[in-house]
């Protein structure tokens, strides 16, 4: 043979070779699918991102007299106001450090409380540790805002005008420093986290295996050599992850800051984004989003990175793995009170004060001429907007019918969603796009929500290319809350795909089954139960979602969180409290139910 | 079923990893009983999978009789769901959403072979599996085995020509797994389908297969009949894999007592030669004898020490040690030895397998090995 023919038969070969690889990818729509997943999820995650952090950076619309520079060039104007000019205190410096102190002082108290909790709970002898285990669970199913209304319900003081607190009614003026500001924020975030180290450490506790703290009693070990030595070091990284989330979140958090830190001037970074963007000053929010986004990322790394770490000594619950519960004796009792009084302060007080308020005329007067159902179903009040008792209001049932079909829907979208990246991950032989599917869709989860909206707002604000300006409709909020809700569905997604394996598809294709009558009788019905799932979760997280709302919500797309912080923003308080309790009834019967379809604890999986 | 021909099959998942299967020529002949059997990560299982089509190879070319199926060279793939074969999961892989009937007839309906037919084709096979009267039950509710024979007449049902299983056995216990032998045999028999199934289980792949292909390492090591690969391994891997407990090796090149005896005394009987590697002696090929008188002259030999002696239910293994080397015999006679007694170790010339210093069988060694055990026969009776 010539060198000639061998070069043409080589090509030959190279061609067939090529056309092979098209076959094989081809064969099946997967790797098509994930194709389109992946520019979908690169516009609905990752163009919004770039386009704040491109705002933060070039000269915005408005700006360009006192920047004096064309619209659209690169400036570091906006950086140096955050950062380093005469504001930047008030815009970025202050709030940081609010935020850091509100989130120290959150995660101590919650750590103090929960590591206890979840102890008495998981290791001791307690009266009611069963009750307790889902009830001291609670506050973390409800709205963390839930609180910051109670709170002000009993503490408000005469500072800020609107209907006083309870104790100012009765001649008690509290000071400023318990009715708003750092202490309430600090106590009430505390209350509502303190459920994510019971349920972090507790499971920890759980799979720690009793024998350990035997051997160490057996070569002589006293209890307290035994806590210090070998319990505290193999718990430490379970403690060390709850703080860590308890932190990022405590840094998108809204609601609370908003409530109770306005009538002081007690800004954090979130409130100060929502500023920024109610003045309209985009590049500046900018600026704060992706110092939220930069902490956000640091902090969850720095999780990830700590798991890694933990994985080098888990603690094997094979069969040898015994939990034996302390016996408390004398303090059996005491303990039980502990976390009574836990329960009462954390679930019975805020929702007992936030009902009986819907229920009174005038704060903190306990008479019965005092007590009116009025404000849940009366009829011509004398109040200026409020002219019925909200459950006759039009504008409670557009705002549920707004928080039903935007959160179902974006809920529906990203279970299908997730399942379909579950798909995809597991089954594409084009293991690049399965890398970048995992990925892209668990970066939401390094944004907090506030700063994910901002992103939003940014892009979607005015029309780009073929895509309309979305603010002001409900399309913009099934988006953004899609995307957000996307590291939830695709790792349930692709957790519930693992699992299921490819071997009953591959089963199915070897019986001569296509792809279609493959994903229509095998895959899909299959699935059914985790599809139901991770639409139901998302649904009941994005119910009591705040952030995402608050920026890009206007009225006509009121949902429930939004009418209700409306309703505190014109001081209706009765009416605000009673929607509040609305959602947070809602949320507590959502994770019940899903609880009950899925015959599992939820709490856990409640990420949002 | 025409036949399975495997030509010079590679498959590697690329990153610098290794070849899971590198030049692998194969011919499955129809109505063979094939196993592939080697230790895990052998690319046993990838084999498998590439028949089916699950994996697509990266070099070489796979055919159903004249039928290319898969070639890259060609830009030919035919996918599993078109090659007319069955597979029986290890994991069984059954749909738990249906029943175990809807489970058997699945891929009857797909094939839209009309009602009466298709019942009559699943009750033949849940009667042949015994499974009828499971017929509306869920997989969640049989045991493993009756699992694994819902996974069985699943792919039945179809009349596949050929009948693929991933280790059919591993997940059953020891009585279930000498009934679905039993029974895997008797399918093979009565639906007349080509079988090939992969085990890491050489009693497995001793007992169910005509034929069996060693691999290791993505590449076969020996084919043949069961007998074959037990007693004419053809190389070292083969024969350390196969047996158990496993080949008592003398390593010829090393300076050890025993191993100089056995290297002298091959060069006794094969002549001088640089390409001997090492011997390797099966256990139940080993005698022994209370004194050197009582050796059959010729047959190879050393004196050697008992260490123990452990019973496995009617056989026994029996630990010797000889000039301080570790050997194991086993003996399905009561043995009368004690631990601490001063023995000879025997056994006759062809007994022995030879490989060269490449680790391949050394052929030319076992016709003189034949003749000299003609030798030793001959002088016994004298």
């Amino acid at each position: 043979m010539s060198s000639l023919d061998h070069d043409i038969d080589r090509a030959a070969g190279q061609g067939g070779r090529l056309r092979y690889r098209l076959r094989l990818a081809l064969r099946d729509p997967t790797t098509v699918i994930g194709i389109l997943m992946a520019v979908l999820f690169l516009y609905l995650i990752i163009v919004p991102i770039l386009s704040i952090l491109g705002d933060s950076v070039t000269v915005q619309f408005g700006d360009e007299r006192r920047i004096k520079a064309e619209g659209g060039t690169f400036t570091l104007y906006y950086l140096e106001r955050a950062l380093s000019s005469r504001v930047a205190q008030d815009l970025f410096w202050v709030p940081l450090l609010n935020t850091l102190k509100v989130a120290a002082g959150a995660i101590v108290l919650s750590l103090a409380i929960g590591t206890i909790l979840a102890w008495l709970i998981a290791r001791t002898d307690m009266f009611g540790r069963r009750w307790f285990a889902t009830a001291l669970i609670v506050p973390y199913m409800l709205p963390a805002w839930t609180f910051a209304l109670a709170w002000s319900t009993l503490f408000k003081n005469r500072t800020v005008g609107g209907q006083q607190g309870w104790l100012e009614a009765i001649g008690l003026t509290p000071p400023d420093w318990v009715a708003y500001g750092q202490f309430p924020i600090t106590v009430i975030l505390a209350l509502h986290y303190t459920p994510f180290v019971i349920l972090l450490f507790g499971s920890a506790l759980r799979r720690f295996d009793s024998q350990l703290e035997d051997s160490a009693r057996i070569l002589g070990a006293s209890s307290y050599t035994v806590a210090r030595q070998v319990i505290l070091p193999l718990m430490r990284p379970a403690l060390l992850s709850a703080v860590v989330l308890i932190f990022a979140k405590c840094l998108g958090e809204f609601g609370v800051p908003y409530v109770l830190g306005l009538p002081v001037k007690f800004d954090v970074l979130a409130t100060s984004l929502y500023r920024s963007i109610g003045s309209r000053q985009t590049g500046v929010a900018g600026v704060l989003a992706g110092a939220i986004m930069l902490i956000g990322m640091i902090a969850i790394l720095i999780d990830a990175w700590l798991a890694r770490e933990a994985r080098r000594f888990v603690t094997v619950g094979s069969k040898g793995a015994m939990n034996r519960a302390s016996k408390l004796k004398k303090w059996r009792l005491p303990a039980t009170g502990f976390a009574g009084t836990m329960f009462i302060f954390g679930v019975g007080l805020p929702i007992f004060t936030l009902a009986l308020s819907t229920v009174m005329r005038r704060p903190g007067i306990f008479e019965w001429s005092n007590f009116t159902l009025d404000y849940w179903i009366g009829r011509d009040l004398p109040t200026v907007a409020m002219k019925t008792g909200i459950l006759l209001s039009p504008d409670l049932w557009r705002a549920a019918w707004n928080t039903i079909s935007i959160v179902g829907m974006a809920s529906i979208c990203s279970g299908i969603l997730g399942i379909l990246t579950g798909y995809v991950v597991v089954r594409t032989s084009f293991r690049p796009l399965a890398v970048f599917l995992r990925q892209v869709t668990f970066m939401p989860y390094l944004v907090p929500g506030i700063a994910f909206a901002a992103a939003y707002l940014s892009l979607f604000a005015v029309s780009r290319g073929p895509v309309p300006a979305l603010y002001g409709t409900t399309a913009i909020l099934v988006l953004a809350l899609m995307a957000d809700q996307m590291p939830y569905a695709s790792r349930a997604g692709i957790s519930a795909m693992m699992q299921l394996g490819k071997d009953p598809e591959e089963a199915a294709q070897i019986v001569g089954a296509g792809w279609l009558k493959r994903m229509t009788s095998v895959v899909i019905p299959i699935q059914k139960g985790s599809l139901v799932t991770g639409i139901l979760l998302p649904f009941i997280s994005g119910i009591k979602g705040l952030s995402l709302f608050v920026i890009l919500a206007v009225p006509a797309t009121d949902v429930l969180t939004t009418f209700s912080l409306r309703l505190v923003d014109y001081n209706y308080t009765q009416a605000a409290n009673a929607v509040v309790l609305i959602i947070a009834g809602l949320a507590y019967a959502g994770t019940l139910l899903a609880q009950k379809l899925t015959r599992t604890n939820l709490a856990e999986g409640l990420g949002n | 079923m025409p036949d399975i021909i495997l030509s010079n099959v590679q498959k590697s998942y690329g990153g610098g990893s290794p070849n899971a299967v590198s030049a692998l020529d194969l011919h499955i002949g129809d109505g063979e009983f094939m196993c592939l059997l080697g230790p895990s990560g052998c690319g046993k299982t990838t084999t498998l999978r590439m028949v089916a089509g699950l994996e697509n190879l990266s070099g070489g070319e796979l055919r159903i009789g004249e039928r290319v199926v898969d070639s890259a060279e060609k830009g030919v793939f035919i996918g599993p769901e078109k090659r007319g074969m069955g597979l029986v999961f290890q994991s069984y892989a059954l749909w738990p959403h249906l029943t175990i009937e809807r489970n058997t007839d699945f891929g009857l309906r797909l094939r839209k072979v009309p009602k009466a037919e298709r019942e009559e084709r699943v009750n033949r096979v849940m009667k042949a599996l015994d499974i009828e009267k499971f017929r509306n039950r869920y997989p969640s509710q049989l045991s493993g085995g009756q699992q694994q024979r819902v996974a069985l007449a699943r792919m039945l049902a179809v009349n596949p020509g050929v009948l693929l299983l991933d280790e059919p056995l591993s997940n059953l216990d020891a009585r279930l797994r000498l009934e679905m032998r039993a029974e895997l045999k008797r399918i093979h028999e009565e639906f007349r389908t080509t079988i090939l199934f992969v085990t890491h289980d050489q009693w497995e792949a001793m007992t169910l297969a005509t034929s069996i292909a060693v691999m290791n390492e993505g590449t076969l090591q020996q084919l043949g009949t069961p007998n074959d690969i037990y007693d004419r391994p053809a190389n070292r891997f083969v024969a350390e894999f196969v047996g158990s407990p496993p080949i008592n090796i003398l390593e010829l090149a090393s300076d050890h007592a025993l191993d100089r005896a056995a290297k002298e005394w091959l060069r006794v009987r094969l002549g001088d030669r640089s390409d001997l590697g090492s011997v390797g002696i099966r256990p139940e090929a080993l005698k022994l004898a209370s004194s050197e008188a009582a050796i059959p002259t010729g047959s190879f030999h050393h004196e050697a020490t008992i260490t123990g002696v452990l019973p496995t239910g009617g056989s026994w293994i029996v630990e010797i040690n000889c000039a301080g080397r570790m050997i194991f015999m086993t003996t399905t006679e009561s043995p009368r030895w004690r631990g601490g007694e001063q023995v000879w170790l025997h056994a006759r010339p062809s007994a022995l397998h030879v490989f060269d210093t490449s680790r391949s069988r050394l052929t030319a060694a076992d016709k003189a090995l034949a003749r000299a055990d003609a030798g030793v026969a001959a002088v016994r009776e004298a």
